[in-house]
């Protein structure tokens, strides 16, 4: 282990903490709609079906610009074109035919990453400038975040979280009734491109540090952890940001410490424990107190029923 | 002939799911300052109806009218209470702020409501009877107050012409008379009301009109021209619920 001090004394291990952090805080708060509107399997598509676009960003880099193929600007671009298709076409395929959304998403997510990981075999075994550590797109290495990736992401995680915080009125309305949304005269199309925008920035962002292997697990357990604690849409909107960029940094910092270590897993394993203790120990939903108060009411139901017959 | 003026209107209005067809060619109106209960047996295109006259369902063929306009051109002056089912009710939010999306529709594109929307999401909380649920989180609430307060929200757009989709649907005797006061106040008002409907035995007391539907219109106009027992008998082809309803004698 790395004490902290000399941790936050290493510029690296800075980038490693901040650049984490931002993208558990953006795909957290955003997470939250794609929660709640019952998305979180698209967006594993999404993120899966990243990898070609974020490859093919890295050959036309290298291969057609003569650029360094991991800068950040250029694997958002390909990743957020791959990703919207594959959603695309599994929406299209649920919407045209008898074959059910989670079919559809299953064969979109997995073509689109077998193409991915054979865009991955190609480049290895291929004559490119900068190839070293390409299958990190799998699993994700904080470590070789640069400032110029840090300063891209915060960027278009901002755009992203400025848009939420713009349209939130009508962004609650669409996940909450759509119905009435649109008898209200909101355009349905208008408000979902802008939603899907915004989830599809905050999992693309992750890709380089995370992976997009695991990158669903920073837009669907923050937001599952959050909904215990509160009861309102901005309350479970800031603690799921909140709990993103923590569970974020904290796996971060565990990953550097512990050694060369891919990132993206230390982090989902920190989310999923504060998952779990969200599960026990909340106090409105806490799966246990719930288990003993529904048993409580069962049994007092059983007894006034056995006590209904034996009066008549 | 009755002279009232029109509230809403459709002509040949045709929905299919998929081939399917759901209604055939509905024609009906609507007296402004009346309340028409749409009432059918299950699968009758009730809801059908209320949602393709909405343009939430698109219709294969004809068309709806209200004030004399399309939808899309007075869409201020009509509500809509959806059935409780139709949305999830563990979604974060408190009855308040359920209450204040119906005032989403005026304050249009990005602007949030303020101090203003929020007194009148709470006049129509007590018009129902539940200001004292406001801080809920909409979760809590039973069956009846759930309806109360999508009701709330329907009034707070302040519309002229209300559809609801039973409204009454699972709920108890005290939000139940809650409700009826509201519906008469309204009425009172001139206010016109198309309220699907599925329990016979009150139609009477609620309704002044009736369209009775199976797939398509098998009688509409006041509640006496159109709710005899002949007519409710064509409706559900003689299902035992409606049986035993005309048994009790209608």
């Amino acid at each position: 282990m790395i004490d902290p001090i000399e941790f936050f004394g290493n510029h690296t291990f800075r980038m490693v903490f901040l650049g984490a952090s931002v993208i558990g805080l953006v795909a957290g708060a955003l997470g939250s709609f794609a929660y709640l509107r019952k998305q979180s399997l698209i967006s594993d598509v999404i993120a899966h079906s990243a990898l070609p676009g974020a490859l093919l960003a890295f050959l036309a880099a290298v291969v057609v610009f003569g650029v360094n193929g991991r800068n950040m600007l250029g694997l958002i671009f390909g990743a957020v074109v791959t990703g919207t298709l594959a959603a695309l076409f599994a929406n299209s395929i649920a919407a045209r035919t008898k074959i059910a959304i989670d079919s559809a998403m299953a064969i979109s997510l997995t073509a689109f990453f077998g193409a991915g990981m054979l865009l991955l075999r190609i480049i290895s075994n291929g004559p490119f400038t900068g190839k070293g550590g390409i299958d990190d797109y799998l699993f994700g290495n904080a470590s070789v975040i640069t400032i110029a990736d840090l300063a891209t992401s915060s960027a278009v995680g901002a755009v992203a979280l400025i848009l939420m915080l713009v349209f939130w009125k009508e962004f609650a309305l669409r996940t909450f009734d759509p119905g009435l949304s649109t008898l209200l005269g909101f355009r349905s199309s208008v408000i979902d491109t802008l939603m899907f925008v915004t989830i599809v920035i905050a999992i693309v962002i992750g890709v380089k540090a995370v992976g997009v292997v695991l990158m669903i697990a920073f837009v669907v357990t923050p937001p599952a952890a959050a909904r215990q604690w509160t009861s309102t849409l901005p309350g479970m909107v800031i603690l799921s940001g909140t709990f993103g960029a923590m569970g974020s940094g904290v796996g971060a910092y565990l990953s550097v410490s512990l050694g060369n270590v891919p990132t993206g897993p230390f982090i989902v394993l920190t989310l999923f424990v504060i998952f779990l203790i969200s599960l026990l120990a909340s106090p409105r939903r806490s799966v246990i107190i719930t288990a003993l108060r529904r048993a409580r009411a069962r049994q007092a139901l059983r007894r006034e029923l056995l006590t209904e017959t034996t009066d008549k | 002939m009755s002279i009232a003026p029109i509230a809403c209107q459709t002509w040949d209005l045709s929905v299919a799911y998929n081939a399917d067809p759901v209604l055939r060619r509905v024609n009906f109106s609507v007296p402004a300052g009346s309340v028409m209960g749409v009432v059918g047996p299950n699968g009758s295109g009730k809801s059908t109806l209320i949602k393709a006259m909405l343009g939430l369902v698109k219709p294969l063929t004809g068309t709806s009218a209200f004030f004399g306009c399309p939808f899309d051109q007075v869409r201020r002056r009509i509500g809509y209470m959806p059935q409780g089912a139709s949305v999830d009710w563990d979604f974060p939010t408190t009855v308040i702020d359920l209450v204040t999306m119906g005032t989403y529709g005026e304050l249009g594109w990005i602007r949030r409501p303020g101090k203003a929307e929020h007194a009148r999401a709470e006049a129509a909380l007590e018009q129902t009877g539940i200001l004292e649920l406001a801080s809920r989180q909409i979760g809590e609430l039973s069956g009846g107050q759930r309806q109360r307060a999508f009701l709330a929200r329907t009034l707070v757009q302040a519309p002229d012409l209300y559809f609801m989709d039973e409204p009454f649907q699972g709920i108890d005797a005290k939000s139940q008379e809650a409700m009826l006061q509201v519906l008469y106040n309204l009425s009172a008002q001139g206010k016109t009301i198309v309220m699907v409907h599925h329990h016979l035995a009150t139609v009477r007391n609620y309704c002044s009109h009736v369209t009775l539907l199976n797939g398509s219109v098998i009688a509409s106009g006041s509640a006496e021209e159109a709710f005899t027992r002949e007519n409710i008998r064509i409706a559900y082809e003689a299902r035992e619920g409606a049986e035993a309803f005309l048994e009790t004698g209608a």
